[in-house]
This record gives C-alpha cells, structure tokens and sequence, in this order.
C-alpha cells in the first residue's frame, strides 16, 4: 500500500508542477494558458531527445531542459498572449489552444506518434525503506519537484521579484501605475511556468513515457487541480494536483489492497484507469455542485 | 467600377460580402466536386449546423460551455446504436438524436448553469469527458474503442441519398435550415434580450429579464443543433467511433466559433467551411500539414480576434437605419394590492462585520418623490440594491403593495413594477440608445422562444418596442441621439437614456442612484423638471442624490441615512436644517462653527 502511495505522490508532485504553471499564469494574466499541457509533453520529448545526444541521468538534463523550456516559455507569451492581451481571456485560450496544435504537430513529425520512454532521473530500481520497498524513480520525483516547488515558495516570497509577480497578479494597472514594468513581469511568468511544466514532463517522462497527443489529458488534469483548489490560489492547486493522482493511483490498485474486493463480480472493470477518471469527473462536478466557489474558495478578485 | 462598389457597399452594408460569399458556396462544390472534396465539404456543413448551434450558447448566451463535443458525439450514438443495431433509418435516427441530447441538457443543466465561467467551463468539460469513458466503458452497447461499423445511409422515402452531391446537398440543406431558425429566433428583440444578458446579466434581470431561463433556452437549443449535426456525421461517415466524443471535436467548434465570429450565422459558416478545408489545403505540406493549420488558426485570432465576419462588419458597416415614428406607450395596469407602495420594516444588512444597513424602516406613499441623501457609505445605495433584490436582506421585510418581496429575485422584483437606474450610467455599449431602451419592453411584448419563431420577415414585437422607446427618449430630450451607439454617447445623455430605459418597463417605482451626478447646472434643471414630469404621469420615485440643490425643488420629503440608520425625515427644508443631518454630512466641527 505504502507504495502505491510513494507512486501517488510522485504522480502528484509532478501534477503540482503543470498546475503550478497554470496558475502563476493565470494570477498574472487572467487568462488560461491552454498549450501547458502541450508543454509538458514538449519537455517530456526534449529529455528523450537529449538523451539520445549524451545518455545520462535525466537530472543532468534538467538545468537544460528548464532553460530551454524558458524559451519556449517567452516564445508563447510573444505568439499568443501579447498580441491578444487587450482581448477577452477566451481569445487567448484559443490562440493557447492554436499552439499547443502547432507543438504536438511539431513532436509528432519529429518523433512520430509512438509513446517514447525518458531516461530516469538517476538510476533504476528499488529501494528498501524499512519493510517497504518503493521505486527509486518515484523518490526521485518526489524530490525533485519539491525542491521546484521550494524554489518557487522561496522566489517568491523573498525576493523583490517574487513581490513584483504578486503585485502584477493582484492589480495589474495599479502595478503599471506604480512602474512595475508588467510585461517584462508578464513574460517572465510564462518562462517560468513553461520551464516547470517542462519539469513535470521530464519527471514523467520515464515511468509514464511521452506521446505527442498527451498535451489534452495534462491540461484538463490542470484545469480540476486548479478548479478544485480554488481559482488563482497556488497552494490550493498544489493540494488539487496531489488530490488527483492520489485518486488515479490510489483507486485501480484497491483490489491489491483489499483482496476481498478483486472477487466482486466485474471488479476488474470496476476498478480501472478509465473507471477512476470518470469517478474523478463525478466527484468534481459533486464539489462544483456543492462549493460552486472550488474546494478553498477563491482567490482572485474578478475584475467587472 | 471601384467607386460603384463602395457605393453598393455604403448602401447595402454586409448584403454584398454575404451575397458573394453565398454564390461561392455555391459555386464550390459544384466546381471542384471529386469525390473527397464532396466529403470533406459534406463534413463542412455538419460542422457549420454544429457550430450555428453553439453560438446560441457560446455567442448569444456568452457561456464558455464545452458540451457540444459531448452533444454531438450523444447525437451521432443514438444515430449509431438505432441505425446499426436497431436498423432503423433517418426519419427515425434523426429526430431522436436531436431529443436525446436536450434530455441530457435537460438533466444536467439545474446544477451546471448556475455556476459562473470558468466553473461552468471545467462543469460542462466534465460531464463531456464522462460521455466518453462511458462510452469507451459500456462495451455491449456502444463498441467500446472501436465503436459501431455498418450504419445505413440515408433513407428518405424509400430512396437512399447517394454519396457524393445530393448527400452534400441534402446535409447542407440542414444547415440552411438550421440557419434560418437561428436567425428567426434572434434578429428580434428577443435576441436584443440575449445581448444584453451576456452583456450585463445583472442589468438584464433588473430590466425584468429571466437570465436562468435565457441562459437554459440557449443551453438546449445548442444541444438540439448538435445532435442534429451527430446525427448527419454519422450517416455520413457510416460508423460512429468514441472519436466523436473527443476533446478535439469541442475544440474545433470552438475555434470555428471565435475565427467565424461568435454571433453571426455566417461566422459560424465561414468558420467550419475555413477550419475543415485548411487542413486539406494545407497538405502539400504533407507531414507539418496541421503544424501549418495552427499557425493560420492562431493568426487569424491574433488579426481578427472578433471574428473574420466582424472584421468585414468593419468594412461593409450596416447603413443607418431610419428612426422610427414614436408611438405612445399603451396604458399599464393600476397596480393591485393595499397599503403604501412600499415599506420596508426593520431591514438589517452586513457585509462581512459592516452593517451597511443597520434596521431602516420607511414608507414610501403612492406618487411622491422621496429624496434619499446621506454622506458617503451611509448606506444609499445598498438599500436600492436591496429594494431591487440584487442583494438579499438579512432581516426585516420589505412590502410592496402589502406583498413582501425581499426573497424575490430582481427580475420578478422588475416584472413587478420596480424599476431603477445605476450609480454608474449602465448601458450596453455596443447597443445603439435605441434598443438600449427598447430591450426594456421585452416583458411587456412577451418575448420568448415562440413568439420569436412566429413572427415574420421583420420582428413586430422589436419594430414596436422601437416606437414606444423613441416616445421615451423624446420626452427625456434624447432624440437626437437614439442611433448611436451606446458608448459613444456623452455622459449626460447616457443619464437620460438610463432613465427612459426605466421607464421603458412602466414601473409603478422608479429608484435613481444619484442621476444628477456630474451633470452641469442646465442639464441638472432639465432632468428635475423631466422627473417631475415622471411624476405627474402617476410614477412613484426614490432619488439618491447628494445633490441638495437639485433635491430640494424636487423632493416631496426627505430621508436622510447615516451609518445604515434612518437619523432624520420629513419637508426637505426641516431635514436640511435638522442638526443630526449637518452633523453627518459635516461632522461635529460644522455643527458648532
């Protein structure tokens, strides 16, 4: 059980990173960046690519793989959001949606539609915890994005960026008022958000493997995190990312826990992948039933 | 020549660009028809019904709902599952995956329509993606992943519709169909209606409009069109697959939506024709092919983020319209009921630990104008909010009539004689003066779904409700201004265009928040003689002002409110004097100096 545990976790640390993304984005442009999912995947294959290049540990390649996943990032905000920024939000949400249909074609042609496997992050196998033993790769992740996610605590909190970032998601004119130059702020946000989905997808990419057309399944993952945890509210995504894959780790693997429960008629069809998505999707219109303002209420103020 | 077509253009408007772009259409398939261009251009009309469809709830109602996927893929199910198994033909398939999917919206839409933006979004996404694992799940009955083969094409009368042109015809004369029910339905005032919900929704109900029920016509009309368009594909294609359920389909829709442009039947066509064809045009670029079809679809938001058909409105802008001839308002039923027109008892509310109104009680008699003043944050405005029910009081109870309304919600509130004004001139800017007032007759005209189906060519119910609101905007002097559009409009003629917007609902109550705010001397002597005028006709009013001037030659009696209390009432001329009034308005240091 423990394990399967560790294997949520790890899942869900990765989740945290794309919905984190997703919502500094959202806090700084109110707007939904609808290619984060494609960039998860995107960094998925970047890690593939380079390894083919220098075969080695996928934390070698993860400076590499934040840094050009910035770019990536910037090269977004300067397609989609800035040219549309006086629009309604729904028009970059399809400009967003324009390019994630222009990254996965990109991957597809480069790499074809085959699911690929990224290296791990240091080595393969097992560890012994006590009487447990769990993947290294999932420790791994687990680490790996709570160091992200620290960094990003840190920068945030502590530093006169981090305060710049707040300002321009709390009140964007009065920041500009006050000489924040926003959309330095703005840009920076989407490098920031791209280079940690980046991360999630090199996190991933070796138990889960990268396709092309992954990009939809990551966004709608990140849309609930973020609904559940409550719009714009950051550790309310966190919670909503580690809730999620809890739930998709944790729900199929019952009938291992409890023996009793794999002899029930049609458990195997019960107790799968595609029935825990679908028990996901109840439960959360049940929550938006009940808590029309997500799990942790909300956080931004909507602008009249 | 050139010259002659700007003529045409200036005096025609959009007719010139539509008519082209019709004989086009025409012109396409017959033109180029191999076989697989007949498909694909079959496939563009399934899309444009799909798309027509959701503009009423995307466009018209401005819901970010990403249920038509779902709808759609429901329709082409249905169409599958009767057609394969059942062997039941078109006539049979085709109205049952129009209900099916209304049923489903039917069920879905009590808890999902009352959720805000992107809640409703993330809501209407879950229940798709619910559609499609069941459908991946319930094996026996709908194939699972590999779906049903072997659906019969279409069958009318015993003669089947072969592939290649007549199926392309016969699917695009659904779509023409289709296109006339949607103009039908919201060329009318009935459409204004929507306008100004997706607008303003607040507005809307105030203005004694049922937004639930707008929003759940729109939701059910788009699920109709949707199953309608299912329906089509999968007689079309032959097989119904879990791929009608996917993400990718709503996605589609709603990019042809936004590139079309969201409001108009044409965008919704020009959108599915450009967005299906695209990817066929661009395969001389063989494997990048849908690379290529992003980056147009993202420059073509990035140029034209209203839509292609609101750029062409901007170059072929409509011609003018004549003003209509004003024609009197019919005469309104005397209100029912005993007692003063309203009382309000003892109504208590708080705002977090502000009690913005803290135990008011006052009458309002038949036919007076009773001035409300009080110094900033007293309490004014939250007390019409209440009155109006945009905010619910915490206790006390509020009667008009000898009816108590608090409770009720400010659409019923409006409908039944309560009208107001906003502290911020509130109109729909991209509305001319005209129907901002208009719109305010739509109770009165019974606007509806029905109504709007049977009227003919022109919308009567619209075509009056312009007469009765140009009668109204003469008598508040904004005549002249009656075809422009909305934010163009000087601020003191927004003032007067809100007030006969008012009146426009023939209240029995008119409330104004503060409508002497930043008007000139002139323009103030000008709305108090046109208010009293209001009066004369047999309206009730409650004026917010801070303005003691403009109050006192208007005001019957005066009530003045400090920190959400009553601290004074009665003749305008003893308020003003009353030392409790001066002391709130200028402090303690006024009082004794």
């Amino acid at each position: 059980m423990l394990q399967v545990i560790v294997n949520g976790v790890a899942l869900g640390a990765a989740y945290a990173l794309l919905a984190l993304g997703f919502v500094l984005i959202l806090n700084a442009t109110g707007a939904v960046n609808f290619a984060q999912g494609d960039l998860v995947m995107a960094g998925g294959l970047l890690v593939v690519a380079a390894s083919m290049v220098w075969p080695v540990p996928a934390i070698v390649l993860l400076p590499l793989v934040l840094g050009l996943m910035a770019l990536l990032g910037l090269a977004l905000s300067l397609l989609a959001y800035f040219p549309l920024k006086s629009q309604p939000p729904v028009a970059v949400f399809i400009s967003t949606i324009a390019v994630g249909i222009m990254l996965q074609n990109t991957a597809n042609a480069l790499f074809g539609a085959e699911p690929r496997a990224g290296p791990p992050l240091l080595t393969a196998g097992l560890v012994e915890l006590g009487p447990v033993t769990v993947s290294r790769q999932a420790l791994a992740i687990i680490a790996v994005a709570a160091l992200l996610i620290v960094v990003q605590h840190v920068l945030f909190r502590h530093t006169r960026l981090g305060r710049v970032l707040r300002a321009t998601a709390q009140d964007r004119e009065m920041a500009e008022a006050l000489g924040i130059r926003v959309n330095t702020v703005i840009a920076g946000t989407f490098a920031f958000a791209a280079a940690y989905a980046g991360a999630a997808g090199l996190l991933l990419s070796n138990t889960f493997f990268v396709t092309p057309s992954d990009g939809s399944n990551y966004i709608l993952k990140a849309y609930i995190a973020v609904v559940i945890g409550g719009w714009g509210s950051v550790v309310g995504a966190l919670c909503g990312a580690m809730v999620i894959a809890l739930f998709e780790v944790v729900f199929p693997s019952l009938p291992l826990v409890l023996p009793g429960l794999a002899s029930l008629p049609g458990a195997s069809w019960l107790f799968s992948q595609t029935m825990a998505t679908i028990l996901l999707y109840v439960v959360l219109l049940a929550v938006l039933v009940v808590r029309p303002q997500g799990l942790f209420g909300e956080t931004v103020q909507r602008r009249a | 020549m050139i010259a002659a077509l700007h003529q045409a253009a200036a005096r025609h408007g959009m007719a010139v660009p539509l008519i082209v772009g019709a004989v086009l259409l025409v012109l396409w398939p017959t033109a180029f028809s191999t076989a697989y261009d007949l498909r694909v251009f079959t496939l563009a009309g399934i899309y444009a019904l799909l798309v027509i469809g959701y503009q009423f709830v995307f466009g018209h109602a401005g819901a970010l709902a990403l249920t038509q996927g779902a709808f759609f893929g429901l329709g082409a199910y249905v169409t599958g599952i009767l057609g394969a198994r059942y062997g039941q033909g078109f006539v049979v398939t085709f109205p049952l995956s129009i209900v099916v999917p209304i049923l489903l919206a039917a069920v879905v839409a009590s808890p999902v329509l009352r959720l805000d933006t992107h809640y409703f979004a993330l809501a209407t996404l879950g229940v798709a993606q619910v559609l499609l694992l069941v459908a991946l799940l319930a094996e026996p009955l709908t194939g699972g992943a590999n779906g049903i083969p072997g659906v019969p094409g279409v069958e009318l009368l015993g003669t089947p519709v072969p592939r290649g042109l007549p199926l392309a015809g016969f699917v695009w004369a659904w779509v023409i169909l289709g296109a006339l029910v949607a103009r039908q339905l919201l060329r009318g005032l009935y459409g204004t209606a929507f306008h100004v919900m997706r607008d303003n929704p607040m507005l809307a109900a105030c203005l004694g409009l049922d937004t639930g029920r707008l929003r759940l016509a729109a939701f059910l009309l788009s699920a109709a069109y949707a199953g309608a368009a299912g329906s089509l594909f999968v007689h079309t294609i032959r097989v119904v697959s879990p791929e009608a359920l996917e993400f990718h389909v709503m996605v589609a829709v709603l990019a042809m939506a936004v590139v079309g442009g969201r409001t108009r039947i044409a965008g919704a066509i020009l959108g599915a024709f450009l967005l299906v064809h695209l990817p066929e045009w661009f395969r001389v670029f063989e494997k990048s092919y849908l690379i290529a079809y992003g980056a147009i679809l993202l420059a073509m938001i990035v140029f034209a983020p209203d839509g292609l058909i609101g750029r062409l409105e901007r170059w072929f802008p409509p011609a003018p319209a004549p003003l209509p001839e004003p024609e009197p308002l019919p005469k309104r039923h005397p209100i029912q009921g005993e007692g003063p027109l309203l009382a309000l008892q003892g109504v208590v509310k708080s705002f977090g630990g502000v009690r913005a109104v803290a135990g008011v009680s006052l009458v309002v008699r038949r036919h007076e104008i009773l001035g409300l003043i009080g110094p900033n944050g007293s309490g004014k405005t939250t007390l019409i909010n209440l009155i109006t029910g945009l905010v619910r009081v915490d206790s006390g109870t509020i009667r008009f009539v000898g009816t108590p309304i608090n409770g009720l919600r400010p659409d019923a509130i409006a409908r039944r004689g309560l009208a107001r004004s906003f502290q911020a001139a509130t109109l729909v800017e991209g509305l001319t003066a005209l129907d901002n007032v208009a719109v305010a007759r739509a109770t009165a005209e019974g606007v509806g779904m029905r109504r709007a189906l049977r009227a003919s060519w022109s919308d009567p119910s619209l075509a009056r409700a312009r007469r009765h609101a140009m009668t109204l905007l003469n008598a508040l002097g904004a005549g002249d201004a009656a075809s422009c559009e909305a934010g163009t409009l000087p601020h003191g003629v927004r003032r007067r265009v809100e007030i006969a917007r008012a009146l426009a609902l023939q209240p029995a109550l008119l409330l104004l928040d503060e409508p002497a705010a930043g008007l000139s001397e002139t323009e103030q002597a000008d709305l108090a003689d046109r208010l009293a005028a209001v009066r004369e006709a047999g309206t009730t009013l409650i004026v917010v002002e801070h303005n003691m001037p403009f109050l006192a030659r208007l005001a019957d009696r005066l009530v003045c409110l400090n920190e959400g209390k009553v601290i004074a009432s009665g003749r305008p001329e003893d308020v003003r004097a009353d030392p409790k009034v001066i002391e709130a308005y200028l402090g303690r240091a006024g009082v004794s100096s």
